[in-house]
């Protein structure tokens, strides 16, 4: 039996349906972090440091840095036993140690904010902070507060939340 | 980062003593031997360092040092030491370090702010064994 237009059409939209989802799936927003350093090791610095983005947007950790490696580590109890730092309903994430020109991927799915650090250079202060969503959004998680478990350097470094959400990303702070 | 420090103190436990690179003849090519080893097989850095080469350090003698820096034909090019600002600010002296060569073409002395296996920021103090070194080790 062939089948007529109505169902003709439906199968169409179905077909139509299904690429548009691929399609969205596809284009999920992706938003680069790089871990840089001077070719000495002077300094070295997420860039951005502070970045807003929409729910579900994939963050990938590169290290640009190439006499040095880096990892992108979430403030949580469940790693390395640190305060928390991300919002109690998100996930924790830690890269592990990248290499020059290795990456990591993480997405976040649960609005507010996240600070994360750099293990072996959070002495340094290489840190940053991550906005998902706004503080309207459901669920919304806003910035952990001062903690002795985070030097006050850490802290400095960390931009505040209503500063990143104006501008949407701040990039390498001036020392 | 754990799991390297434990790397370390492992290698660190196997070492007969501390290592006065006075033997130049063992240490001209890579690999040097015992106690030596390559920073990059216990550490996650990369084999080469831009600026520093390929390093070698007996674990006994960290954080300072000396680490032992060959180009990329294997050939002892420079010896770095590595002093962490704090512990020096607090009292550590560092005396009696061994190095690589007794031939000292140039020093460079810089600040750098951690990596893996010294974490806290420190000075690099880089003697070149040659007029070449540097150039040598520079990528």
């Amino acid at each position: 039996m062939k089948p007529d237009r109505r169902q003709i059409l439906a199968m169409g939209g179905g077909l139509c349906g299904g690429l548009l989802t691929q399609r969205a799936l596809a284009a999920a927003p992706v938003e680069v972090i790089e871990m840089r350093g001077t070719a000495r090791g002077e300094r070295i610095w997420f860039a951005p440091r502070g970045l807003a983005v929409a729910t579900d947007t994939v963050l990938r950790f590169v290290n640009r840095d190439p006499g040095n490696s880096h990892t992108a580590t979430a403030y949580h109890p469940g790693l390395f036993d640190r305060a928390r730092r991300i919002p109690a309903a998100a996930s924790p994430w830690d890269s592990d140690f990248l290499l020059p020109g290795a990456s990591f991927d993480v997405t976040l799915t649960v609005p507010g904010v996240y600070d994360f650090y750099c293990i072996p250079h959070e002495m340094a202060a290489m840190v940053g902070r991550i906005v998902v969503g706004a503080p309207d959004d459901p669920g919304w998680e806003g910035t952990a507060g001062p903690s002795k478990d985070v030097s006050q350097a850490v802290l400095a470094a960390l931009p505040p939340v209503n500063e990143i959400l104006l501008r949407g990303r701040i990039e390498e702070a001036t020392r | 980062m754990k799991l390297s420090t434990a790397v370390l103190a492992i290698a660190a436990s196997m070492t007969t003593g501390p290592a006065f690179a006075h033997e130049e003849d063992a240490l001209t090519a890579s690999p040097p031997g015992d106690p030596y080893v390559q920073v990059s097989d216990v550490l996650p850095l990369p084999e080469f360092l831009p600026g520093l080469g390929t390093l070698f350090v007996d674990p006994g003698t960290l954080p300072a040092g000396p680490f032992l820096s060959y180009d990329h034909d294997g050939r002892l090019s420079a010896t770095v030491y590595m002093t962490p600002l704090e512990d020096m600010a607090s009292g550590t002296a560092y005396d009696g370090l061994g190095i690589g060569s007794h031939t000292v073409s140039g020093v460079d002395i810089y600040y750098n702010a951690g990596h893996p296996g010294v974490e806290k920021p420190h000075a690099h103090v880089v003697l070149y064994h040659d007029e070449d070194a540097k150039g040598r080790l520079a990528e």
